[in-house]
């Protein structure tokens, strides 16, 4: 029960990489078939339909087309603390009337942010239909932008900062890598933001944000379940339909400066166990080529026949756990890496074996077996994704929203089934090299003693 | 491309489907000859089949001196099966893009797996081969023991799970309810290929075993196939085995501080012994949860999170087992608003006990509860898990189907009642917090008396002795 909650480094993996495919002409041998009707309203929202009557629920997301991508120094953190603020009243809904109704109608409510956008969720009865879509416009229209507002949603993220970066151990690593990866684009913050940005953001900032980022026509509305297309497009106009457009937000400015020469840093923190975390300068979502770091990411992390657990867990026994995930970004992003010692065992004993495992990915080729099961893992967490009505809504909003278009699903199988074992290897050798990475090293402080009196917020650790 | 799975194998439709359904879908129950209960239910949504199975053993049979021996015995179980290496398993699996998963829990054992629906056969083969033919091989359960014990110290850097596993041992003491489930560092390290052995040939057994498949199958082949595939299983009379008794509650309040130095944040729980679930008031028990401390509008998240912003988060629910279980509250907040927090939790809690339920309140409760129903048994290992639950704590057939008016029957009364007979009284709980000592813990003792201070390695001693 985490609402409303950002989506963190650790747990992009879960929301990302299933997703659905759809649509009116598979001409590239779809696996799964999800129609979905789509109609943009006068003032630029668009609406998509999923219908799907296995059960009487309908699940609804709005997508906003803003992240903390949009933020700017000094002021991280207001998309989504916005977000939270949302929840707290408009002009026909006063404060504290949203998730009572919600609940109170058989539904539950959810929302999240991450760099690229912030969604809005609730799973209902079919019946609350039209209460939803009138809370939505409501708060589309008519956030109540209020000191009392901003104030309770102030101390409640720093609350939440608290839990998943100041006080976790993954959480400090992520936030530190991606401020040592990126210089200049405004990915290298994390979306929670610094607290004393939380401490700064003034109401005139919250009004600046909303008026530039909550907008029909910055925004996708996605309604998949118990419905049909013609009579809920209806629906949706009478109730969205008088939102004025408005001026679409600035376009964001996400240039980095290339790197050449690895970048590391260490982090201080109680803590039991090592601890690394490599990310490599990685492609944007849109990038014809990322499909072939989709297929990496699983040779290298997909279960426990993939390469860094056979290494690390299986034959030098140095690991607890691995992770990996490509990153699916409006810009370009990092391909993670992260590995946590066994006790005893060391941060450069686990470096050394991941400089291994990357080496071998891109000098030698992969097998043919390897790049097979890779693939059937891919499109078999895209079936995963679809198991509910709340899943195929986030996964359609994630692909118009990131990926500019709904029907980027369709495409996904055609381009794994087309990358090959020499893609594998030449990409590899090109993008997960030692001068394109970051490396970020937990040294664990034992407890007893405290560790650094502050952790390191305001910049690299450079 | 040497393709595994062809593409156009998988189509399927997922677009309207004629022949709605607002009722659950058909359940089909049968045992075997051996004991082994199994349960079939049909879900053509999406091509997958899940297999749930569940083992009548977990870390409650654990020996004297081998505690986590389940564990083990769990995670052991898929490193090599029939005439298939560790290595050989995994790849198995991963080349199918599916899953299979062996994990302990305290009084069963779970066995799930994952496939999609074309390859029902090789994963019900391999399902099969890990339940009835494990290796354990002696390199195996060595590897095995180690990563359980890395395990056990990795969990301590999660201040979230500290909480919870030190609540268990400060509350249930040398109870099995309050026994980490991956044993303690003192005892994984002994543990053998003949313990591991030893517990899978007492306990792997198909007549203390359920087995419920959800998946894109025809319920009648289903059975045939797995029939075949599991009724030479041999079953053993003292496979079933014999449960702990009703665990005991703490009859005052009593404090742990659990010290995390650098922490910034304190992480608080407490609770009490409370209902086992087959309990006749479980159901209106989970009513009036709902209202004190589930969903967005509980009354926790009103006066901790939205009046107060002390929290980003605060929750209550029952842990409900065979022979009982505990109701706990959970919470955080940064170091200098500890005391200021629990206590306004304990207040929340205990006035929630003695006062009249408002009839906007259970009403909003019981909505809540019936419109969620159907999402969360939308997915079909979810379906499976539920399933598996009614038959292993011998809920009767028609749980699920009756459940939403069931909810619908729950009184006022019927929530004043449960809540004052199976929710603590807040002057008799187990309190634990874990966070920094040195800022908390004088304010602690100012307010709520004398308290002990141990380190987060320390909680698995409280479940030896007390």
């Amino acid at each position: 029960m985490l609402r409303p909650s950002v989506v963190f480094l650790f747990a992009v993996l879960a929301i990302v990489p299933c997703a659905a495919r759809a649509g009116d002409a598979p001409a590239y041998g779809a696996s799964i078939d999800l129609a979905v009707a789509d109609r943009t309203l006068k003032n630029g929202l668009l609406v998509l339909v999923q219908e799907d009557h296995s059960a009487p629920v309908v699940s609804s997301y709005v997508f906003y087309h803003c992240g903390s991508r949009n933020e700017r120094q000094g002021r991280t953190g207001i998309a989504h603390l916005f977000e939270h603020m949302m929840f707290n009243g408009g002009k026909k809904f006063g404060p504290g009337v949203f998730d009572d109704l919600i609940e109170g109608n058989g539904g539950s409510t959810n929302g999240y942010t991450s760099r690229d956008l912030t969604a809005y969720l609730n799973n209902f009865p079919r019946e609350a239909l039209p209460l939803v879509l009138d809370l939505e416009s409501d708060r589309m229209a008519h956030l109540a932008i209020t000191p009392q507002n901003l104030e309770q949603e102030r101390g409640v993220v720093k609350e939440e900062r608290r839990l998943r970066i100041d006080n976790e151990v993954s959480g400090v690593m992520d936030e530190a890598l991606y401020l040592q990866a990126f210089v200049e684009s405004p990915r290298r913050w994390n979306t929670i933001g610094f607290m004393s940005d939380l401490d700064r953001i003034t109401l005139d900032d919250a009004r600046a944000y909303f008026a530039t980022c909550y907008a029909p026509n910055n925004a996708t509305l996605v309604l998949a379940g118990d419905v049909v297309p013609a009579p809920t497009f209806t629906l949706v106009e009478r109730y969205f339909g008088a939102i004025p457009r408005r001026k679409p937000p600035p376009p964001v400015d996400a240039s980095e400066p290339a790197q050449d020469g690895e970048r590391r840093a260490a982090v201080r923190k109680n803590a039991e166990l090592p601890a690394v975390l490599v990310g490599y300068h990685s492609l944007r979502a849109l990038d014809p080529q990322r499909p072939v770091l989709d297929v990496i990411e699983r040779v290298l992390a997909g279960g426990e026949s993939a390469r860094l657990h056979q290494d690390l867990v299986r034959e030098h026994e140095l690991a607890t756990g691995i992770g990996a995930d490509n990153v699916w970004g409006i810009d370009p992003d990092l391909f993670w890496v992260y590995v946590q010692a066994r006790p005893g065992k060391t941060a450069a004993e686990l470096e050394h074996r991941i400089d291994a495992v990357m080496t071998r990915m891109a000098t030698e080729p992969v097998s043919a077996e390897e790049l097979a099961r890779a693939k059937n893992q891919l499109r078999a967490e895209l079936v995963r994704g679809l198991k509910t009505v709340s899943g195929k809504a986030n996964q359609l909003g994630f692909f118009q929203t990131v990926f500019g278009d709904h029907r980027a699903i369709f495409r996904l199988e055609a381009e794994w089934e087309a990358v090959t074992v020499d893609d594998v290897r030449r990409l590899a050798a090109t993008l997960l090299v030692p001068s394109q990475r970051t490396v970020i090293v937990l040294v664990p402080v034992p407890s007893g003693r405290p560790a650094s009196e502050r952790m390191p917020t305001g910049g690299a650790v450079r | 491309m040497k393709a595994t799975l062809s593409v156009a194998a998988l189509l399927v439709t997922l677009a309207a489907r004629g022949g709605r359904s607002d009722e659950l879908p058909p359940v089909r129950r049968a045992t075997l000859d051996n004991g082994l209960r199994l349960v079939v239910s049909e879900y053509h949504e999406l091509p997958l089949v899940e297999f749930y199975v569940m083992v009548g053993a977990g870390a409650a049979q654990d020996p004297p001196g081998k505690a986590g021996l389940a564990a083990l015995t769990a995670t052991t179980l898929r490193r090599g099966a029939g005439s298939l290496s560790a290595e050989a398993l995994a790849r198995a699996v991963d080349s199918l893009g599916g899953r299979l998963d062996a994990t302990a829990g305290i009084e069963a054992t779970v066995v799930s797996a994952e496939f999609l629906a074309k390859d029902f056969s090789t994963g019900l083969d391999l399902l099969r081969q890990v339940l009835l033919d494990p290796t354990f091989a002696r390199d195996e359960v060595r590897r095995a023991r180690e990563e359980q014990a890395a395990e056990i110290v990795a969990a301590l850097d999660d201040p979230g799970a500290v909480a919870e596993k030190c609540f268990a041992a400060f509350l249930y003491g040398a109870h099995p309810y309050g026994r980490p489930i991956e044993g303690f560092r003192s005892t994984v390290p002994g543990l053998s290929r003949g313990d591991v052995r030893d517990f899978y040939e007492r306990w792997y057994r198909p007549n203390d075993t359920i087995l419920v498949l959800v998946g894109d199958v025809e319920t009648a082949d289903a059975i045939i196939r797995l029939r075949e595939a599991f009724g030479a299983w041999r079953p053993r009379p003292d496979a079933v085995a014999t449960r702990a008794g009703a665990p005991e509650p703490v009859s005052a309040r009593r404090l742990l501080l659990v010290d995390k130095p650098d922490a910034s944040q304190t992480q608080i729980r407490f609770g009490n012994i409370s209902i086992a679930r087959s309990h006749p008031d479980y159901l209106a028990a989970t009513v009036a949860n709902t209202i004190l401390g589930g969903g967005f509008t509980s009354q926790l998240i009103e006066e901790l999170r939205v009046k107060r912003s002390l929290t980003y988060s605060a929750w209550s629910g029952f842990a409900a087992r065979l022979q009982g279980g505990d109701f706990r509250v959970g919470t955080f907040t940064k170091s200098p608003t500890t005391v200021e927090t629990l206590a306004l939790a304990l207040e929340v809690e205990g006035n929630f006990r003695t006062q009249p339920t408002a009839p906007a309140a259970l009403d909003k409760a019981r909505t809540f509860l019936r419109g969620q129903f159907p999402l969360r048994l939308e997915s079909p290992d979810a379906l499976a898990a539920r399933l598996a639950e009614g038959e292993f704590y011998g809920l009767p057939e028609d749980d699920l189907a009756t459940y939403r008016s069931r909810v619908a029957q729950v009184t006022a009364a019927d929530v004043e009642r449960v809540a004052r007979d199976h929710m603590p009284d807040p002057d008799r709980v187990a309190i634990v917090v874990v966070g920094k000592a040195s800022e908390i813990r004088d304010p602690l003792t100012a307010r709520f008396g004398n308290l002990d201070t141990i380190a987060p390695d320390a909680c698995e001693k409280l479940s030896v002795a007390r």
